[in-house]
């Protein structure tokens, strides 16, 4: 008897799981088309989400840098000056980096919010005023002023979360 | 009526306070974390750290109830407790229950985990980070986040299991566990088994875990 229904359910559960392995392959299938396609710019989408988060991480990396360095006692005002001169550079650019169907609708994992399209002119004042803000970190991170990098650190550090703030996914 | 004389203490005030102010810390601790108050979580993780370390210690030097190794001993009788349980013949034990002892080892582990990543820790932009976070790349750092977030969902879990457990315990076995927890003492008359194992307070040993844990959070914080 329960052989009997093993041999009901074996079979059942391999049908089933069959099945949603297809459904997966059809989903992810949509995606890579989505994805896949061009942009003005010649990237692909997945290629242009990719991009932009690589020069984000490298952003983030760099304000780690700073922040470690402004912990500690006696800061490495090198490896600040480094970091403070590579965020203007990564940070150029910054509205082109999300045209037209880049946002989630792609299908490409990207924690940009919908709304950046819908209020494109707030998101590029908000962009704006980073890199005006990562501008100054820079000049006065050459200057050398441990206190006055610090209050210039703060306020980049307040301009990056006033927009993830309202056009990033919370985390 | 009981007098002073026959309610004996079970849980010293250190294990109280200590156990009080997690309770009182996990959410706060929660709430600054998902409304980004990072500078209100550093200062509530920092205290949390501090309170785990005094436990861990007070665990190998503190009151008979509140050493590890009898909690140990205990567990080795798990599979009769848990019989007497099901048989409805539950009587109170001095000190942790062996359940109780795999609970308090796995809340433990879970708060130690929580803390020991949360120093480590980098927030996605590079901003935020724990004061050990330092000593570790932007990578590592974020590798640290994500299992702080993902060890919160084991701690809430273990939370919730603990606060269900003391619930069954008052209404199906009626065993009331909160008031001993608040005052430390309980009727002698509640335990069959003597005699009871010597639980004095131990003054000199807390001021000696409390002293050497507030060390370790100051070297922590000045660290770099």
């Amino acid at each position: 008897m329960r052989l009997c229904k093993l041999q009901i359910i074996l079979p059942v559960v391999a049908g089933l799981t069959l099945l949603s392995a297809c459904g997966q392959n059809a989903e992810t299938g949509g995606v890579s088309e989505a994805a896949s396609v061009e942009l003005a710019n010649g990237m692909t989408v997945k290629e242009q989400i990719e991009a932009r988060q690589s020069h984000l991480k490298k952003i983030g990396k760099a304000f780690k840098t700073i922040s470690d360095q402004l912990k500690a006692g006696s800061p490495d005002l090198a490896q600040i000056q480094a970091a403070a001169a590579s965020v203007p550079k990564e940070a150029t650019g910054m509205t082109d980096w999300f045209p037209e169907g880049t946002g989630p609708e792609s299908g490409v994992k990207t924690e940009a919010l919908p709304i950046i399209w819908e209020e494109k002119a707030d998101f590029e004042d908000k962009v704006a005023a980073m890199q005006e803000a990562a501008a100054k970190l820079d000049t006065v991170a050459q200057g050398g002023d441990v206190a006055a990098i610090g209050a210039a650190f703060k306020t980049t550090g307040g301009t990056c979360k006033a927009c993830h703030d309202k056009f990033r996914e919370d985390d | 009526m009981t007098s002073e004389a026959s309610r004996i203490l079970v849980w010293d005030g250190a294990i109280r306070l200590v156990h009080w102010l997690m309770v009182v810390l996990v959410p706060l601790l929660w709430w600054s974390a998902e409304e980004g108050h990072m500078d209100w979580h550093k200062s509530f993780g920092v205290t949390m750290f501090g309170l785990v370390l005094f436990r861990m210690i007070w665990g190998l030097i503190g009151t008979w109830t509140a050493r590890f190794a009898p909690m140990v001993r205990r567990i080795g009788s798990l599979k009769t407790y848990i019989g007497d349980l099901r048989r409805r013949e539950h009587g109170a034990t001095f000190g942790h229950s062996p359940l109780a002892a795999l609970s308090v080892f796995a809340l433990l582990h879970a708060l130690a985990t929580q803390v020991t990543t949360g120093l480590f820790s980098v927030d996605v932009d590079g901003l935020e980070s724990g004061p050990l976070a330092v000593l570790v790349s932007f990578e590592a750092g974020r590798q640290f986040a994500d299992i702080h977030e993902l060890n919160f969902n084991f701690l809430a879990l273990l939370i919730g299991l603990h606060i269900t457990a003391i619930a069954f315990y008052h209404f199906v076995l009626k065993e009331k566990l909160v008031g001993p927890m608040i005052t430390g003492r309980r009727a002698r008359a509640a335990f069959s088994d003597s005699p009871l194992p010597e639980n004095r307070a131990r003054p000199l040993a807390m001021l000696a875990a409390a002293v050497l844990s507030f060390a370790c959070v100051m070297a922590v914080l000045n660290f770099g």
